[in-house]
């Protein structure tokens, strides 16, 4: 799970990281306070978990309290942003890049860090390599004075610059390591005229299998684009929504893609993707009734189980139909461990179950396009 | 002949008195796997489908001689069962859980590398050789994927392989070995690392990659190919085409793996490679027929 901005900085203020001065706004009544407090120009920064805010203008500039105000206005009424965060504008010297994150395939912990730090950092990474430092952290081992010593002199940073930078790497990684984090990253890491370093912006991503050890943090509506993909994973559901036309319910994610791709491939299109395999194989009607609300003109369902027991599944979905009466049609694919009383389950129903998942995608895209049922 | 598990395999089941474990062993017994013991912490004495059950590995493996443990725990017990076994000398682990996390993952697998352990999952079926032996979660009974023959499979997924597979026995072929990395984004075991395996086993003709989008083992397999480690003919399925970009690792996900990941850029390092990839799973039993008479 991703942090919002302003929850990675909560967790990098009380790290000892020094944030910029700010305030967090969820009315656009208590913008005019924010402002006061974090003086002008200031910075109005959106918190969404969307990459590239600045680009999309979700972050303003504002020079003046009616300007501030006016972008705030705009961002919360038109852009349908929830909370805002003020923070002061500051003065830059130098932006730099520093992020802890996992390497998996040397297993450890892979520190990055640039002098060229901001909005191109991934062009950067790809046309000069050599402008990225990197060092390796066995996560058993502490992350060792040398090392660090290592990233701020690739920096190429003196003095109390690079006493501070090196306290904030140090920092960094505990943070990594204390909430299971996949990423901690900051960019810009900013050296402000007057010799400080201010973490600007901030990304904390915890590793959703270690929800049950990190609580601090839990996954709330503003986390999500639509009710639905919320209310689907708090019941731990994987669900995403789309605006096209077939409500594609799949057991496991490496099926739920190749269906997703042969939709595609047939020339059809999604209106939303959810996996109901693993531990949720005994909730296909919740699986439907989740699918049924976005109001595809099409269900298709494709399992080849293994524990996710076919005739199990088969049962869930001839209680939601049973229940829900939905008036489209439902395309079937229901394979794998109990697949011949699955089959008689669907056919009791009134259903035309099929073996084949091609020919199921195939019959499921014509559907969609207008085709005879 | 087959690669890590055989019918002369010993296996240990960790997590044997629980539903899961005492199913699939019985499952396991069915298809002729040498299951010699289980352990379960406090049910020392009891029996599971007339396998003795242990408090502990240490005494398991001092018991019965176990050498392999899979193990049936649940995610936040699995790193502690995954080092009992290591701390009792067991050589092949496979880990079933589904959510284990991605630092225990870490840590399991640093650990593994340094004490030259195999070590599969987490969120993995485990690993099959069709007539013969299986540790984990396979349904061996499905005739129209369990089939033997002499087509390696490795997999990061779980229905998506009996998909895949069910199409090379469609055209007429079989497996000698299925192996399941699991779907984890720190799996345990790497592509790559299989393929030593598959080179060498004589009961291998060709292998069978089903990989996904994300991370970099795809790629690794195709450098592999490049140096000579493995030499067999290679068909790769991928799935996640038109799968909608994930931004979840931030600018480091794309920085660290400096663009590697995509589908796309996966197929054609694999094809540059000599590998054939096939763009839909029924395309898979042409392209093995093509390689293998």
């Amino acid at each position: 799970m991703k942090l919002f901005e302003y929850q990675a900085k909560e967790l990098f203020e009380e790290a000892g990281i020094l944030i910029p001065k700010g305030e967090l706004v969820e009315n656009e009544a208590d913008c005019g306070r924010a402002i006061d407090k974090v003086g002008l120009p200031c910075v109005i920064k959106s918190q969404v978990l969307q990459g590239g805010r600045g680009k999309a203008g979700l972050i303003q500039i504002a020079a003046t309290r009616e300007e501030a105000l006016l972008k705030a206005h705009d961002l919360m009424l038109n852009r349908k942003v929830r909370k805002l965060l003020f923070e002061e504008a500051l003065s830059k010297e130098k932006e730099i890049y520093m992020a802890v994150t996992i390497d998996p395939v040397e297993c450890s912990a892979l520190i990055m860090a640039s002098s060229e730090g901001g909005i191109d950092i991934e062009e950067i990474a790809m046309k000069m390599p050599d402008k990225i430092i990197r060092e390796r952290v066995k996560t058993f081992r502490a992350l060792f004075p040398f090392q660090v010593r290592n990233v701020m002199f690739g920096l190429g940073l003196k003095g109390e610059a690079f006493k501070q930078g090196a306290s904030i790497l140090q920092k960094m990684f505990e943070l990594f390591k204390k909430f299971d984090a996949e990423l901690v990253e900051i960019n810009p890491l900013i050296l402000t005229s007057d010799g400080r370093l201010v973490a600007a912006d901030g990304k904390l991503s915890i590793d959703d299998n270690a929800a049950f050890r990190q609580k601090r943090y839990p996954i709330t509506r503003d986390h999500f684009e639509s009710d639905i993909e919320y209310e689907a994973t708090v019941k731990g559901i994987p669900y995403l929504q789309f605006d096209g036309k077939i409500g594609l319910m799949c057991a496991g994610a490496g099926l739920t893609n190749t269906v997703y791709d042969l939709i595609n491939y047939y020339g059809g299109s999604v209106a939303s993707y959810l996996e109901f395999g693993g531990p949720n194989y005994r909730r296909a009607a919740e699986a439907m009734d989740f699918t049924l609300r976005n109001k595809p003109s099409v269900v298709l369902i494709v399992t080849f189980g293994t524990i996710a027991r076919a005739d199990v599944m088969a049962q869930g979905i001839a209680d939601a139909i049973e229940h829900l009466k939905p008036d489209i049609p439902i395309i079937t694919a229901i394979r794998g461990t109990g697949e011949e009383e699955a089959e008689k389950i669907l056919r009791k129903i009134g259903l035309e179950p099929l073996s084949d998942t091609e020919d199921a995608v195939k019959k499921a895209v014509e559907l969609s396009m207008g085709g005879a049922k | 002949m087959s690669i890590f598990i055989d019918s002369e395999t010993r296996v240990l089941v960790q997590g044997i008195t629980g539903s899961e474990g005492s199913f699939w062993t019985k499952h396991m017994l069915g298809l002729g796997t040498p299951v010699v013991g289980g352990v379960t912490p406090g049910k020392e004495g009891q029996k599971v489908e007339g396998v003795a059950v242990f408090n502990n590995v240490r005494k398991a493996v001092a018991e019965t001689k176990a050498n392999a443990s899979v193990l049936f725990v649940p995610p936040v017990f699995a790193k502690d069962a995954v080092f009992e076994a290591l701390d009792a000398g067991i050589g092949k682990i496979v880990v079933t859980a589904e959510g284990v996390p991605v630092h225990d993952a870490m840590e399991i697998r640093s650990a593994a590398l340094s004490e030259k352990v195999m070590v599969l999952g987490g969120n993995t079926s485990g690993v099959i050789t069709p007539g013969t032996a299986m540790m984990g979660i396979f349904p061996y009974w499905i005739d129209r994927v369990y089939r033997q023959g002499r087509i390696g499979v490795m997999t990061r997924s779980g229905s998506l392989t009996n998909e895949v597979t069910a199409m090379i026995i469609k055209a007429g072929l079989g497996v000698s070995t299925l192996v399941g990395v699991g779907g984890d984004s720190v799996p345990c075991t790497r592509f790559v690392e299989l393929l030593p395996l598959f080179e060498n086993d004589d009961g291998t003709d060709a292998v069978l990659m089903i990989g996904e989008l994300g991370g970099t083992m795809e790629e690794e397999v195709a450098e592999a190919m490049g140096t000579g480690i493995f030499t067999k003919p290679l068909v790769a399925f991928v799935a996640g085409r038109t799968a909608p970009q994930d931004r979840k690792m931030g600018h480091a996900g794309a920085i660290a793996t400096t663009g590697k990941g995509s589908v796309a850029g996966k197929i054609k390092a694999l094809e540059k490679a000599g590998a054939l990839v096939a763009d839909r799973p029924s395309a898979v039993g042409m392209l093995m027929r093509k390689v293998v008479t």
